[in-house]
């Protein structure tokens, strides 16, 4: 994985070797379409025959049951059916009906940033690259853009901006669209704003920008920034054959060219920031329990959104589990309590974070670039940090044994300790050389 | 001085007890007066909702080790756990045991000396479709003796310190046993670590719990419920307080054991401990020092013919 600053390039890379994983060739982290996710779920639903799936119906109000009878959710179907639940799991989304029906508030904000979500096909990598396993992102002071690899020729966007300069970029042709893509992995931010002003103001005149005319635009910015073309941060002329030979010296810095987008994958979405006050309901609501974007949503530039949902639904089984050892009623409150325990305080402490990042990155303050810059270099180089980063990031096995992992980080933080004192002296040697030869 | 006089006091009150009921008329309406709030998880009986799959753990991983050890190699016998089994829960309050009990499959019968009580159990289990095997009765354990009918196994959680007459009461569950079966007391036992966390800090101070639940001179240590199980109440016995209801025909545990640690087999004593940071109660592990000091959970098996 790789993220660097859209300002200045302070570049950061973690690699699932560095992160004391116990089998690093598995890499530290899988992207699966959502298509997919969904097929391996369903059938897995197919092998329980306790599990009934009504499809193709609608929920149309949800109501409480009179209190002789225990107040208990009643879910009225579009067929006609009523569902009388023990418990009522909101597993329904940000806009959550669940949700209000519970009457649970929630805090939060909107971050005027949309999100545009693709699926790019770009040529394999060359023979002499790696193989194309690498996350990038940039973080750009509209938002980040990231690029998360599928398959050799396949690969997803996340690409998080402005809403008018998203409503721009989806409006164009989707191959100006991909020169774009191409163009904001490499560029410096102040073209990209050149680039973004362009495409906005052709389609105000009703002469939208064609494919050859943004590659010339970009053509022209790179040379303005003299940007060699057989460097890998040259996208306005694409070669042929540029995937065979040596491939250029920083060629693995950045992701693949993109040639097109995937027909029917482009969509966009608000970015928001929001979790509820409370994970289960009470009073009026009991009997009900919040987990993933019903519960809390955050900004995708961590990656983490899917990751928070299912570490709830992990937890929350696992609730149930124990309350049905236990004779509990899984409707409780009582068998409840432990998921939001368990749960509130470390979703709330990643999507804090997550949101720090995010006010960080989109600053064009020069000292704020400059501190997150440094910040950001001088944590490149502690292996151990990373680690510690990476195991919270979603790189972590609940199963792995926890001892283990902590013991590994910390024999490599006293390498990186050992490594730190060597390059110390190595810094000192060349100051005293140079106020030697300054003398 | 004054543990001494609170000791003296209550055999007094043991002695004392003339009829042949336990259950204490200012007790039943305290907690008549409350019975509206027991199925409020966060109000009155908050506590005891928590305490609830903690003592349920007990029963079950209890139940399961006995069947374990007496039926080796059969795996079938040995998963069974409740399941199937008569149990009586005496006491049964607003049903928070009892309808655990009967979840995990065991045939219930949750009694309670309080009407109100058995009226909110029942109307509380009646919302839940799962509770076939659950019924209740309003009546003391004393009028069951009249019935042939005894039970696989007995709970009495949070009674045993609003009873009148611990002994005669401790007598009558011990006689709805049936022979082999189990027997299992929760209560608080008498120590200044109890008073101060039961009555003054839940009661007087924090308010947590309605004040004049417990009474501290009612309150009885682990090791007089184990000394009890030990002695020999034949009709030839001396002690005026057994001879109307000499059930225990033979000790439960072994005379010359330790009532502070009971043979294994026979009986066991595990203290509940509240976890304030993390609002939960949490069953010591065997022989904890000072577990037992505050709130218990026993457990003994009638011996079998």
């Amino acid at each position: 994985m790789q993220v660097w600053d859209g300002i200045s390039d302070a570049r950061l890379t973690f690699s699932a070797s560095e992160i004391g994983l116990e089998r690093p060739q598995e890499g530290m982290a899988r992207l699966t379409e959502n298509l997919n996710l969904q097929r391996g779920l369903l059938r897995h639903l197919e092998k329980l025959p306790e599990v009934q799936l009504i499809d193709k119906t609608k929920v149309q109000s949800i109501i409480r049951d009179t209190e002789e009878r225990g107040g208990w959710p009643l879910v009225h179907l579009d067929n006609g059916r009523v569902l009388r639940a023990r418990l009522l799991v909101g597993a329904d989304g940000f806009n959550s009906p669940v949700r209000s029906y519970a009457q649970i508030s929630s805090f939060g904000w909107s971050y005027d940033t949309q999100g545009i979500v693709a699926t790019m096909v770009h040529p394999p990598r060359g023979a002499f690259q790696g193989p194309n396993t690498t996350c990038y992102q940039r973080f750009l002071p509209t938002g980040p853009i990231a690029f998360l690899p599928l398959s050799p020729t396949v690969s997803s966007l996340v690409w998080s901006t402005r809403p008018h300069i998203a409503s721009a970029l989806t409006a164009s042709d989707p191959d100006v669209f991909a020169s774009m893509i191409n163009a904001a992995f490499r560029l410096p931010e102040l073209s990209l704003r050149y680039l973004y002003n362009r495409i906005i103001e052709a389609q105000a005149n009703g002469t939208p920008l064609t494919h050859a005319e943004i590659q010339q635009e970009i053509l022209w910015r790179e040379q303005s920034h003299s940007i060699d073309h057989n460097s890998a941060y040259a996208s306005a002329v694409i070669q042929p054959n540029a995937d065979v030979g040596v491939p250029a010296a920083d060629s693995e810095s950045l992701p693949p060219l993109v040639t097109s987008l995937q027909p029917g994958t482009v969509a966009t979405f608000p970015l928001r920031f929001n979790h509820t006050d409370s994970y289960i309901g009470e009073g009026q609501g009991s009997r009900t329990v919040l987990v993933g974007d019903a519960a809390h949503t955050v900004h995708p530039l961590a990656g983490q959104g899917l990751n928070l949902g299912i570490a709830d639904v992990e937890c929350l089984a696992r609730c149930i589990d124990d309350a049905l050892q236990k004779g509990g009623d899984v409707g409780s409150y009582t068998a409840l309590l432990p998921y939001a325990q368990e749960r509130y305080l470390e979703n709330h402490t990643l999507m804090s974070a997550i949101d720090k990042l995010h006010k960080l990155y989109t600053s064009t303050l020069e000292p704020v670039v400059w501190a997150r810059s440094v910040g950001v270099e001088v944590l490149n180089e502690f292996d151990s940090i990373k680690a510690a980063l990476m195991m919270t990031a979603g790189a972590r096995d609940h199963k792995l044994n926890n001892a283990a992992a902590g013991w590994n980080m910390a024999a490599k933080g006293v390498e990186g300790l050992a490594a730190g004192v060597n390059a110390a002296k190595l810094l000192s040697g060349g100051i005293g050389g140079m106020i030697g030869m300054g003398l | 001085m004054g543990l001494t006089n609170v000791v003296r006091a209550m055999h007094r009150q043991v002695h004392s007890a003339v009829s042949r009921g336990t259950v204490n008329a200012a007790e039943i309406a305290h907690f008549s007066r409350l019975s509206s709030q027991w199925w409020d998880e966060q109000g009155e009986f908050a506590f005891l909702h928590k305490m609830n799959p903690v003592r349920v753990q007990f029963i079950r991983e209890k139940l399961l080790e006995v069947a374990r050890e007496e039926h080796e190699g059969e795996d079938a016998l040995s998963s069974k756990g409740l399941h199937g089994l008569d149990v009586l829960d005496v006491g049964c309050g607003g049903g928070l045991l009892s309808e655990s009990l009967a979840r995990l499959g065991a045939n219930t019968l949750g009694i309670d000396a309080s009407e109100s009580n058995v009226k909110i159990a029942k109307l509380h289990a009646s919302a839940d479709p799962k509770l076939e095997r659950l019924s209740y009765v309003n009546t003391a354990a004393e009028s069951l003796l009249e019935s042939p009918k005894r039970y696989d196994v007995v709970c009495s959680m949070e009674v045993l310190e609003h009873v009148d007459n611990p002994a005669s009461f401790l007598s009558t569950c011990a006689e709805l046993v049936k022979p082999g079966g189990h027997l299992f007391l929760s209560t608080i036992s008498r120590s200044p670590l109890a008073y101060f966390l039961t009555i003054f800090l839940a009661e007087d101070l924090l308010r947590k719990v309605s004040r004049g639940t417990h009474t501290y001179s009612k309150f009885i240590k682990p090791t007089e419920l184990v000394a009890f199980f030990q002695k020999h109440h034949s009709s030839a016995s001396a002690d005026p307080q057994y001879l109307e209801h000499a059930t225990l025909s033979r000790p439960w545990i072994s005379p010359q054991a330790s009532s502070v640690s009971p043979p294994r087999k026979e009986a066991e004593v595990r203290g509940l401990i509240y976890h304030p940071l993390q609002s939960k109660w949490l069953l010591a592990p065997r022989d904890a020092w000072g577990a037992t000091d505050c709130n218990y959970i026993f457990w003994t098996r009638k011996p079998s013919e």
